[in-house]
């Protein structure tokens, strides 16, 4: 069977919805804006938030709720769309309006950096770099691991991921990603549960390497 | 009170191009009481739902210019502006993951497989909906009420996690075809 290159439906209307928690809405969102074809689907979701709404119960509004609201009509907005909080013009738009940390060096030709911000418990989000022709020394243990190419490619025995391309980690396969691209492959990631380096080298790295 | 979809998309029509204030407060009146009800559902105190609601309906007559009906429902658009509000009270930063939503798709090149053209027609939404079996219009309801993952739906109703992922796949899969084939009838 052929590996899925984008959300699963119910990940995409948990999306649309609103849902979703915050670290998988950010790789969601990458996907989305490298592959604007998958937005039919949360569009969808969102069509289907109306008609939700639609048939709810209206609740009872205090009796100035409108007319405070019509007298806030003319009031000027608050300040415009906040500025970008990286400088990183290389990523796409959604992982723009986060603080990034500093590059780590993960391993020969890895590296990794965190976005900050969105977590959910122990899930949070990262950018991994991997250099051409390195296999990634990263797995997770427990957790759900969903994966956006952002540049270059890497390939796996269910084919070659490029940019754009999702990726949800089944917990019972281990494989490991070598990239094929000539030029390093950028990823963000979500992250759940503890990154094991496997290997000696992992072993002898364990004490000085945390995520 | 009660507004046809036709009505509601032509009330917020009005607000965007005329600023019409008779219309911003009759889309008001349907809508806030339903959004507070959204916002509750989704956890909120009713006084935090309540403020909320009018911070959401203020959103709209301040975005209302966006509105393109060829593109969303009134219902859609108005929920999406609620939705956003919500996760920004909720997570600071994370607006840029939705910037892009109110627009609909207004920026993309049309994709051949567009299914908006149907989804703008908050009946045949509903109709949709309708056509589903009672379980899966229930799996796809429940991912709007709580921030609640699918594990803790598949534990509300007693039934397996790989369930109710089926269920709102082969509910959204479903809608999709049906939206797609009206939108094809209509054109």
């Amino acid at each position: 069977m052929s590996a899925r290159r984008q959300p699963s439906e119910e990940r995409l209307l948990a999306f649309a919805a609103g849902t979703l928690s915050a670290p998988e809405s950010v790789v969601v969102a990458t996907h989305l804006a490298l592959r604007p074809e998958t937005r039919a689907w949360t569009e969808l979701g969102q069509a289907v938030g109306g008609a939700v709404l639609d048939d709810l119960e209206p609740s009872v509004l205090g009796l100035e709720a409108l007319d405070n609201t019509l007298a806030r009509l003319d009031t000027p907005p608050p300040a415009a769309t906040p500025a970008p909080r990286n400088a990183d013009p290389s990523l796409p738009a959604p992982l723009r309006g986060f603080e990034l940390g500093p590059w780590r060096w993960m391993g020969p030709g890895v590296h990794v950096r965190n976005v900050l911000g969105p977590r959910d418990g122990a899930c949070r989000v990262i950018l991994l770099r991997i250099a051409p022709g390195q296999s990634t020394p990263l797995h997770t243990h427990g957790g759900v691991e969903l994966t956006c190419v952002i540049e270059g490619a890497y390939a796996t025995e269910e084919g070659v991921f490029e940019p754009g391309d999702f990726e949800e980690a089944d917990p019972n396969i281990t494989h490991q990603p070598r990239v094929v691209s000539d030029k390093p492959c950028l990823c963000v990631a979500a992250l759940d549960g503890e990154i094991v380096l496997p290997g000696r080298l992992g072993k002898l790295l364990a004490p000085f390497v945390r995520l | 009170m009660s507004l046809t979809p036709a009505a509601c998309n032509a009330l917020l029509l009005r607000v965007g191009r005329e600023r019409d204030r008779d219309a911003f407060a009759a889309l008001f009146q349907h809508y806030a009481p339903r959004v507070k009800t959204l916002l509750i559902k989704s956890g909120s105190a009713p006084s935090a739902a309540e403020e909320l609601a009018q911070e959401a309906m203020l959103a709209v007559w301040r975005k209302a210019h966006l509105y393109d009906p060829a593109r969303a429902s009134a219902a859609a658009w108005i929920f999406t502006i609620a939705r956003n509000l919500r996760i920004d009270s909720l997570r600071r930063g994370s607006s840029t993951l939705y910037e892009m939503d109110l627009a609909f798709g207004a920026e993309d090149p049309p994709q051949p497989d567009a299914i908006l053209s149907g989804a703008q027609d908050a009946q045949t939404v509903r109709a949709a909906m309708r056509t589903l079996n009672p379980e899966q219009a229930l799996a796809i309801e429940m991912a709007f009420f709580q921030e609640q993952t699918h594990s803790q739906i598949s534990e509300t109703l007693g039934v397996p996690l790989g369930t109710i992922k089926a269920r709102i796949r082969f509910g959204m899969m479903k809608l999709r075809a049906i939206i797609e084939r009206e939108m094809g009838g209509a054109a």
